[in-house]
């Protein structure tokens, strides 16, 4: 009877908890329902039909007067739809449309709008490793591992909760910015995407409450069904992230590829049209990944420091273990972000031809360059870090001795990464070479060579990998040495297949050759996706020679971890002002146009003295918000009563 | 020595090679030196490896000279790649700094000395390097030149708009007048070194054949007119070395070279053909082109097919995006 009793207890309990996720998400969501409701009654009807004013104004033209009602026709998308509004407004170079501080007012802008998409993109990624990683503790089988994975996962959310605060502080200012120095173009904006930033507040609370809820509810909800409405929560939380995001990209999609309006800017009723644009997904798609990565660099960083300034061995083991994590998340997702940026690019050029020459031929190809020295110097970084995590492994060193041969295949794949197609160099140089096009450089300097360097980087790294899961650990499987034949072949395979395709793409058609991308990727991530899984079934059972002695690694592969991150960081300041300023003079491309005195291209040095300002800045806000987050931890122990027990922690997690 | 050369379309992976074959026979030695006691300590392998890639290698084995700013980065890279060489485990990284550390700590007569030296040569270099960088410069300014401007979306060409993302060479048809890419790339000239035709004794392959008829036909009409008004500059093989080519600075392009016309649409080199340098967009600073603007001299028709005979002659296909 007490054993049935327990049991319907249990189920209730279950029932509850799973009742209670249903409400909280519904509730959670509700916001973004009501929203897109609005939309279809009144901010423009999904579905292309006219908005309520429209229908109002022509059912008065049928009831009464006929009223003549402008067409417009779509500049994207080539639809007709009622023109309303007045368009982008026609600004000139006064201080009504540009009010002004004795300063440059878009350097200002630039520092606010990066600032706030730093810390953005940081609490945006930080909740899906949690999620990820409390996932792995609650699956777990190994108890003391899973607490672990828990209280990491928890020292990741402290984190970005603080981070949280910032960033809707930042975006504040970055609005006050807009709506003091920009107030024609904010103006226009904010007409255009009138509902779409109605929802993107709604969501914004839901997101908090989420957050809160999530990082509140740890211990109340750390055991049996809760822990799963924990999880779900997070998941939750993840879901509503991605959809701000996705709707602050549309924004930046439309200023670089508008669409749903006419060639006035005058909004055509469609508001899908206006969040849809040619380059919304290719963008929403490389900002996961690249949030992802930098979230990961960041608190790659932050264990790094803390190692580096640890006491005692068992901190340096906890930060060494954390770095580790935290590095391997982000670059699981450094590892596609060039093909996500591959197809970005493309899909800029299939959008506006001069726009592609533009970022990767002419003007600002130099910083692409400079891009790819920042890619390269990601992978070298993550090799490096990797064959330094083999020295704590007893085994390891018998991959140290062939690193030199990963080192010449990753530099050389770098050199011809980085190569420019446009050379610096004196009208002197440029006699001596006799012309613009260097026989060994300009073979280089395009496009096929790139993917075979970039590729040939990326297996390197994935190789490094593999030995780093072997490190300490030998196959024992009857098919061990087959297994092994048959890796060695496929990595050598694959890297001769990149490199034959790399130079095959000289001798075919421009669009044959952008389609050989495909198989030197394909090979890539085979190497990923297959070698890595044979190499895991491999080593199960496999002998073991040693434990991995966390916290017994050269600080420099700490070095190497914050170097990663800081590479991040500049990288993504580099990227949003290479996306920003192929708009060239123009706010919207095409449509509105920048009569600022700032509608010109600034200087690559200038430009690299901003970013590097934006990095130095973030990394100084994020280290306080580090040093807060330590703040927490640094409690006072009580001294128990004399003659009285020491109470025991209620929570299992220890906060 | 033939056989030493560098050869035009195969260097770049022959340097690739070369220095491959070079670090390799470096190993070899060294680990047969190390075997027999005598091997080079890391500090100087790591020293020797970087100044003979950079300072021997690329400085004097490549032809044309590789500009400094190149150099620099290669320069850079490879120093990267010798530090993560010489750390790449604990054991190897003490080896490295063993002589820096040895020289720093002066235990004998030889360090003191050396770490004496160093003291003393240290600033004279640092102090040589900041006087020689103030110093004024009387050499000519660096040029970031903008090879491929971005072009507009259109242009003007006697009187009619061309869209430069949907625009197409007219006269690039198969044998039933349709406009057909796939057929013009099946008949230019082989891509391999020699860039020979491909059958002479085929009317649809041989430009110079009385009965060859429509693209191939057109071809050689570009010819005629390349031959009359561009070659002296873009060179009887169209690669850049005309009979007044060197008269300027940059010399003209080189249309054999792949980072030319077989990056391009054919509606750019049309564009670029008709403006001319004159004609060329603020983003193409310091606009260092003297082609006229051929618009002026030619027909647009005429322009068309001397860019298809540039195409058909190189062996390259213009790009396409689909």
């Amino acid at each position: 009877m007490g054993r049935l009793f327990i049991q319907m207890t249990r189920v209730k309990k279950k029932f509850w908890a799973a009742s209670a996720l249903m409400v909280m998400g519904g509730l959670l969501l509700l916001p973004i329902f009501l929203s897109v409701t609005a939309v279809a009654g009144g901010g423009g009807a999904p579905a292309g039909g006219p908005p309520a004013d429209v229908v109002a104004a022509q059912k008065a033209g049928e009831e009464g007067e006929p009223e003549k009602i402008e067409m417009g026709r779509d500049v994207y998308y080539k639809t007709e739809g009622p023109a309303i509004g007045d368009g982008a407004p026609v600004t000139a170079d006064n201080e009504t449309f540009y009010p002004r501080y004795n300063f440059e007012s878009r350097v200002l802008l630039w520092v606010a709008n990066q600032q706030h998409l730093y810390y953005g993109s940081f609490v945006l990624a930080v909740p899906i490793f949690c999620m990820c990683i409390e996932f792995a503790g609650m699956v777990s089988k190994d108890k003391a591992m899973a607490k672990k994975y828990d209280q990491l996962a928890y020292d990741f959310i402290k984190i970005s909760l603080t981070a949280y605060s910032l960033t809707a502080i930042l975006g504040g200012i970055l609005i006050f910015t807009f709506l003091t120095l920009y107030p024609a173009f904010f103006g226009y904006l904010s007409s255009i995407f009138r509902p779409v930033m109605h929802i993107y507040a709604l969501t914004f609370v839901a997101e908090s409450a989420t957050l809160y809820i999530y990082y509140y509810g740890w211990d109340k909800m750390r055991e049996g069904v809760l822990k799963w409405v924990h999880l779900s929560m997070s998941v939750i939380l993840n879901v509503i992230g991605t959809v701000l995001m996705f709707l602050a990209n549309s924004w930046i999609a439309f200023m670089m590829s508008p669409a749903g309006v006419d060639e006035q800017g005058r909004y055509l009723g469609n508001i899908w049209h206006v969040i849809h644009t040619a380059l919304w997904n290719p963008l929403n798609v490389h900002r996961i990944l690249g949030n992802m990565a930098f979230g990961g660099g960041v608190v790659a960083a932050y264990a790094a420091y803390r190692f580096l300034s640890s006491k005692t061995d068992e901190e340096r083991a906890h930060y060494d273990w954390m770095g580790y994590i935290a590095m391997s998340l982000g670059v699981a997702f450094l590892i596609p972000l060039p093909f996500a940026g591959y197809w970005l690019m493309r899909e800029v050029y299939a959008y506006r031809q001069q726009m592609g020459i533009t970022l990767m031929g002419g003007l600002l190809a130099w910083l692409f360059i400079i891009q790819a020295t920042m890619i390269g110097i990601l992978f070298l970084t993550t090799n490096y870090y990797l064959w330094q995590a083999l020295g704590r492994m007893t085994g390891g060193e018998r991959f140290q001795r062939y690193i030199k041969y990963l080192v010449f295949i990753l530099v050389v794949g770098l050199l011809v990464f980085i190569t420019p197609h446009t050379i610096v160099m004196t009208p002197a140089e440029l006699k001596a070479m006799g012309g613009q096009q260097h026989p060994v450089l300009g073979n280089y300097g395009v496009m096929s060579a790139k993917n075979g360097g970039i590729n040939a980087i990326i297996m390197t790294t994935v190789l490094s990998f593999i030995w780093y899961q072997r490190g300490n650990r030998v196959p024992t499987v009857s098919w061990a040495k087959f297994g092994n034949i048959f890796m060695g072949c496929f990595f050598v395979i694959a890297q001769l297949n990149n490199v034959w395709l790399a130079c095959y793409g000289y001798f075919i058609p421009a669009n044959v050759r952008i389609g050989l991308s495909v198989p030197q990727v394909a090979g890539t991530l085979s190497c990923l996706l297959l070698m890595t899984p044979l190499n895991l079934a491999m080593l199960k059972n496999g002998r073991q020679l040693g434990p991995i002695r966390w916290g017994q690694i050269p600080p420099r592969s700490q070095y190497a971890i914050i170097m990663l991150a800081t590479a991040f960081t500049w990288m993504m300041g580099l990227m949003g002002y290479i996306r920003s300023s192929v708009r060239l003079f123009w706010h919207v491309n095409e449509v509105m146009r920048d009569n600022s005195p700032w509608a010109y291209t600034h200087t690559i040095g200038f430009a690299a003295n901003v970013i590097s300002f934006n990095v130095l800045f973030f990394w100084i806000s994020i280290m306080f918000v580090f040093w807060l987050g330590t703040l927490g931890a640094k409690k006072i122990p009580v001294p128990a009563p004399a003659g009285q027990p020491v109470p025991t922690p209620q929570s299992a997690t220890g906060h | 020595m033939t056989w030493l050369k560098l050869v035009e379309g195969y260097m770049p992976m022959q340097m690739i090679s070369e220095l491959a074959v070079c670090i390799l026979v470096f190993s070899i030695i060294n680990y047969s030196l190390k075997r027999a006691g005598m091997g080079l300590p890391k500090f100087w392998a790591g020293i020797f490896v970087w100044c003979f890639v950079n300072l021997f290698y690329l400085k004097y084995r490549i032809y044309p000279p590789i500009p400094f700013s190149v150099r620099a980065i290669y320069g850079t890279v490879s120093a990267c790649g010798i530090f993560m060489w010489v750390s790449g485990s604990q054991q190897e990284w003490e080896e490295f700094k063993r002589p820096i550390i040895n020289v720093l700590d002066a235990n004998t007569g030889m360090t003191k000395f050396l770490r004496t030296a160093l003291l003393i040569l240290l600033p004279i270099g640092l102090w040589g390097f900041a006087y020689n960088s103030f110093l004024p410069s009387f050499d000519e300014p660096i040029e970031l030149r903008t090879v491929h401007p971005a072009p507009p979306a259109t242009t003007k060409v006697h009187g009619k708009t061309y869209v430069l993302q949907t625009a197409a060479n007219p006269y690039r048809i198969n044998p039933e007048g349709k406009y057909d890419q796939a057929y013009s790339n099946a008949h230019i000239v082989s891509q391999d070194m020699g860039r020979l035709m491909k059958d002479v004794k085929n009317p649809e392959d041989n430009p110079w054949d009385p009965n060859a008829k429509g693209y191939i036909k057109h071809v050689r009409e570009g010819g005629e007119i390349f031959f009359q008004n561009c070659h002296f500059c873009h060179g009887d093989n169209l690669n850049g070395r005309g009979l007044w080519a060197f008269a300027f600075n940059p010399i003209p392009a080189n249309f054999t070279d792949a980072g030319t016309i077989a990056q391009l649409q054919e509606t750019f080199v049309f564009w670029r053909v008709a403006k001319g340098g004159i004609g060329l967009p603020g983003e193409g600073f310091p606009w260092a082109s003297v082609m006229p603007p051929w618009e002026q001299h030619l027909t647009v028709d005429e322009i068309w097919k001397v860019i298809m005979f540039e195409y058909w002659h190189t062996g390259y296909y213009p790009r396409t995006w689909e």
